[in-house]
């Protein structure tokens, strides 16, 4: 019987607006009990309203999308929706987020950053200056098909953002704190925005004996100009040919990523519970796989937020760890794509699970309320 | 049991009742502290018919709306019953305290 025997066409516009909130809850369900349950709408409702009130279509959308996930009795059916949906969510939000990177102006170029050099560093010439292929590079490269097993067996944490990098050799003519000051004086003088001074152990304590205090510390600074970012290293001087000056120029986070990750995000966990629901409903019993769809989803899920919880713990002790003009990218709080193996491997886990939830399920009709 | 499921099973002990019904007396048995809305009541519905507690009864169309009765299985009346006789040991013991209380208080 289609839906529109069942859930007529009425003039009342009220009767319309509940059956568009009718929506949220799976067809089969509306098959089966809308008309019901408008009609108790219609008459719970006071007499002249034409719109449903906030509260009633807050209360169809929640428990519509309840309805999606089947399984009445069970309460724990929420959380794994809402974990679902939360992961689906955070994956699409990096993807969106990505994908905005792309309105961000390339890396500096030789000219713009021999001028920055020029106007920081006056007298101080740099070995070279490196520019990079892309906004984002594994081993100096923009990614590619080749880079796949790099990146799925370990180097994944390669890819990240690049910058435009120029270094110095040798030894300082002057003192590191003194250079350090002179450098921070120019960035402001120049109108660039300086984040504190921060010193860093060059490496850590390897065993007993150790002092900490003997351990040689660099020197970083970090500033920010319109849509540039830039990191200065300073270095002691430990061989005489070793690098004891790094500048890093890269870019700002563009304006974009912000409202494309939660689009993203919003987008991703709504398609993750109704994928969740859609399998929910299918796998229940009696379907002949269902035990097997559960597991797969909880192999999913096992591989997919161990990452997240992990890595994200870091991420925040990193970020206040040195100051950052530019958070990093959301899906390297998420463990991506160091972690990509496990993503791979949980998507491989959940297309099975969906497939097998897809199979004929030995009940052809949807579940009545109870039978007479 | 939660007071909203509780409160829909003691309205369908009066006997079978469709939705509206349902939600009318839910607000008069609870003094009008509990407002039933409709997409709450469904989804309890669901939730008792799967465990068993409550079925349809009938239908009927009034007035070109259809209406759904529902009744207490025997298992949903067990289960009230069940649920009144924990209630009414609650409130027999928070009442014998209370009364011990009230001397000392007065």
């Amino acid at each position: 019987m289609s839906e529109r025997q069942t859930m007529p066409v009425t003039p009342d516009p009220l009767a319309r607006r509940y059956r568009r909130l009718l929506l949220c809850y799976p067809r089969a369900w509306r098959r089966e009990r809308g008309e019901e349950l408008v009609a108790t709408l219609l008459e719970a409702a006071p007499p002249g309203r034409t719109r449903p009130s906030a509260r009633e279509a807050a209360n169809l959308i929640g428990h519509g999308m309840r309805a999606r996930l089947g399984r009445p009795r069970s309460r724990s059916v929420v959380v794994w929706a809402a974990l679902a949906a939360v992961i689906c969510g955070l994956f699409t939000a990096s993807l969106a987020t990505r994908l905005a990177w792309e309105t961000s102006r390339p890396m500096p170029d030789q000219a713009e950053a021999a001028a920055v050099l020029a106007e920081i560093m006056p007298g101080q010439a740099v070995d070279g200056i490196y520019v990079p292929s892309g906004l984002f590079t594994m081993y100096g490269e923009q990614l590619s098909l080749k880079m796949l097993d790099s990146l799925l067996f370990g180097d994944g944490n390669e890819y990240a953002l690049s910058a435009t990098t120029a270094s110095r050799n040798g030894a300082s003519t002057v003192p590191v704190a003194q250079l350090a000051a002179a450098i921070e004086q120019r960035l402001r003088d120049s109108g660039w925005t300086v984040y504190g001074v921060t010193h860093h152990d060059l490496y850590s304590c390897a065993g007993p004996p150790c002092d900490p205090t003997v351990i040689p510390q660099d020197t970083r600074l970090f500033a920010e100009r319109g849509d540039t970012t830039m990191a200065v290293e300073l270095m002691p001087q430990q061989y005489a040919d070793s690098t004891f000056l790094s500048v890093s120029l890269s870019r700002t986070t563009p304006a974009a990523v912000l409202p494309a990750g939660i689009v993203g995000g919003l987008l991703g966990a709504v398609a993750g519970w109704l994928v969740f629901g859609w399998a929910s409903r299918r796998a229940q019993a009696p379907h002949p796989v269902r035990v097997v769809v559960n597991v797969l989803f909880g192999i999913t899920m096992t591989l997919w937020w161990p990452p997240v919880l992990y890595v994200a713990p870091f991420m925040v002790n990193h970020h206040l760890g040195e100051p950052h003009p530019s958070w990093h990218p959301l899906w390297e709080w998420l463990g991506q794509p160091t972690f990509s193996l496990f993503l791979a491997a949980g998507c491989a886990a959940a297309l099975l699970g969906l497939a097998l939830a897809a199979l004929p399920s030995r009940r052809r009709e949807p579940q009545r309320v109870a039978a007479v | 049991m939660r007071e909203p499921t509780f409160l829909i099973l003691t309205a369908l002990a009066a006997g079978p009742r469709y939705g509206y019904g349902i939600i009318q007396d839910v607000a008069e048995l609870s003094g009008g502290r509990t407002s039933l809305l409709p997409g709450t009541l469904y989804t309890a519905l669901d939730r008792l018919a799967a465990e068993g507690l409550v079925e349809i009864d009938r239908e009927e169309t009034v007035d070109g709306r259809l209406r759904r009765y529902y009744r207490l299985t025997p298992r949903g009346v067990t289960a009230l019953e069940a649920e009144t006789a924990r209630l009414r040991e609650l409130t027999a013991a928070a009442e014998t305290r209370l009364r011990t209380l009230r001397p000392r208080t007065a």
